[in-house]
């Protein structure tokens, strides 16, 4: 891969990156906030604090596999020239 | 309480950590002999994915997370797991965003640190040194706060005294970096990392058993405190509180220096990719079995009055470990804030080392054509770190006022201070020097200004002050300035100069 062509599949995956977040929060906010009023009840614990806390996890555990397997690419990364001691 | 068998696990665990650093100094001998700065600040580009995402969940989860956070908690209930469980998004995030861009750039310039990508991107030492200081200052401030909050919670928990634990711990982790360099803390920080897990575990059982089961505590919060079961526990979690937290801890901290440095340390994408998964997995795991302690403990603690507890929400912790279990396995449990507490002191500490000698004085040398021979770097960096180290000891036993105020503005300092320079820098050509500098001073300044006058807008954390306002000065900053030069703009653009 061309220089030029690993900064723009770079840049496709920041991009994808930030949009992924925006879809984290969303799904956080319904499955909290958007459970809070139901009065269900498992484990003894209310729905809001299952959907908010664990699933919201588990969903972001699932887009950051996503992120990982389908999104980033792998590219070969160039050994950094190798410099005399001493810094730059 | 005062036996030496609570004194053990942590003593031991420590003696671990410290062999461990020696066993990398001694692998890493003939790396540091070829180029000690590469190997010694950013351990030679080699971190896997395993170790990259123990090191950066570690750096990130502090003291307060293990006792500052559920302290709050306790007060608060399940509305802060919710708002604490915002630091799921971190790791993908930042990794996602910086993580192969910053170390495809790295690779070609041969950068160690965050300040080497952002002088080679807007060529201003101006602009460099300032980012220098601030890191400094707040990390200074960060890792005496760090030092004091896990001495007062050793002296609470084991029955030694602050000064005990203090030295203990403070000591052995100022060696221990010092001698590891970025590889021995990146591996020392992946076994805290595992280290806190089994803490929380240990003591979320013992908590359970203690309160008579998970239902029985539930059921107390039914009948006594049910606002511990509502999102916006009766007006104590407001919304402006959520959006506050999900910006100071969540997305904000996009662009601090020590999350960013690991991303131009690991060895190949397989490693980021690895990374993202391993260190979303385990940050849950981390948040939410410390905050949910904090939250059950009330079943524990259940006197609604803070003052019953010497009115301090950090007192929450101590109480519960002593309350809930044996001394033998507080000591054990003791491990898991320790370990957060020296996994972040370890990073700040070696990232405070390479700003000053790299970032700073290095310069400083090649700028008036002086260099310095690879055992002088060598010399020089050991000895600063661990100067640097013990000077943070030293204030930590008696902690001047002026260090917590430093360390209140530290982590939205650092945010405003590098959000947009990082973000500009990387992803938009047109931002120069000028608007970088400008968004750096302008932004923190405001940051800083707002927070001691306790200004808020809408009643939101003051990082959102600094992070518009420093948006602005870039704007206004970037208008007065010139276009990158060509060099530059190949180097950090070639998808747009260069086909």
């Amino acid at each position: 891969m061309k220089r030029s062509e690993q900064f723009r599949q770079a840049n496709r995956e920041a991009k994808t990156t930030v949009l992924a977040t925006i879809v984290v929060i969303l799904f956080w906010i319904a499955a909290g906030f958007g459970l809070a009023d139901s009065d269900i009840v498992l484990f003894d614990t209310p729905i809001w604090v299952i959907g908010g806390c664990i699933v919201s996890w588990f969903f972001a555990v699932v887009v950051a596999w996503w992120l990982a397997e389908y999104v980033i690419k792998d590219v070969d990364m160039k050994e950094d020239s190798t410099v005399k001691g001493g810094g730059k | 309480m005062e036996n030496l068998l609570n004194l053990a696990p942590a003593l031991l665990f420590l003696a671990v950590l410290l062999y461990i650093s020696y066993w990398v100094q001694q692998q890493s001998s003939e790396a540091r002999s070829s180029n000690f700065v590469k190997d010694y600040f950013i351990g030679g580009r080699s971190l896997g994915g395993f170790v990259l995402a123990m090191t950066t969940v570690a750096t990130y989860s502090s003291v307060s997370t293990f006792v500052g956070g559920p302290g709050v908690a306790w007060q608060i209930g399940y509305g802060w797991l919710y708002m604490a469980i915002v630091q799921m998004v971190v790791i993908f995030l930042v990794m996602g965003v910086f993580g192969k861009k910053i170390s495809l750039i790295a690779r070609e310039i041969d950068a160690v640190t965050v300040i080497d990508i952002i002088r080679a991107r807007y060529k201003s030492d101006a602009l460099a040194n300032m980012a220098a200081i601030f890191i400094v200052a707040f990390f200074c401030a960060t890792m005496v706060a760090q030092f004091v909050g896990a001495a007062k919670l050793f002296e609470a928990v084991t029955g030694y005294s602050y000064m005990t634990g203090l030295t203990m711990f403070g000591i052995i982790v100022v060696i221990y970096t010092t001698i590891g360099g970025f590889k021995g803390v990146a591996i020392t920080d992946a076994i805290c990392a595992i280290a806190m897990m089994i803490g929380m575990a240990i003591l979320f059982y013992c908590l359970l058993d203690k309160a008579g089961g998970y239902s029985a505590i539930m059921a107390h919060f039914r009948a006594n405190d049910p606002a511990m079961l509502e999102p916006l526990s009766r007006g104590k979690m407001p919304v402006s509180l959520y959006i506050s937290q999900w910006l100071l801890v969540g997305v904000c901290t996009l662009a601090l220096p020590q999350s960013v440095v690991r991303s131009i340390s690991y060895k190949d994408t397989k490693a980021l990719r690895n990374a993202i998964i391993i260190g979303t997995i385990v940050i849950g795991v981390v948040t939410i079995i410390a905050t949910w302690v904090g939250v059950l403990c009330k079943g524990v603690l259940t006197n609604p009055d803070l003052a019953a507890y010497g009115g301090s929400v950090d007192n929450i912790m101590p109480r519960t470990i002593i309350s809930v279990m044996s001394p033998f396995w507080a000591g054990v449990v003791i491990i898991g804030p320790i370990a957060a507490t020296i996994s972040t002191v370890s990073s700040l500490l070696l990232t405070s080392s390479s700003s000053i000698i790299k970032d700073v004085y290095m310069r400083h040398l090649e700028k008036s054509g002086k260099s310095l021979s690879n055992e002088g770097v060598k010399r020089l960096s050991m000895i600063f770190t661990i100067l640097l180290g013990f000077g943070i000891y030293l204030i930590s036993i008696a902690p001047p006022s002026v260090i917590w105020k430093i360390n209140m503005f530290a982590f939205g300092g650092l945010e405003t201070a590098f959000f947009w320079v990082m973000i500009f820098g990387l992803f938009w050509h047109k931002a120069n020097s000028t608007g970088a500098i400008c968004a750096m001073a302008g932004g923190v300044a405001a940051y800083c200004i707002t927070m001691a006058m306790g200004f808020k807008v809408m009643s939101l954390h003051q990082i959102t002050i600094g992070i518009t306002t420093s948006l602005l000065f870039f704007f206004i900053g970037n208008a007065m300035g010139k276009m990158p030069d060509m060099d530059t703009l190949k180097l950090f653009f070639p998808d747009k100069y260069e086909d």
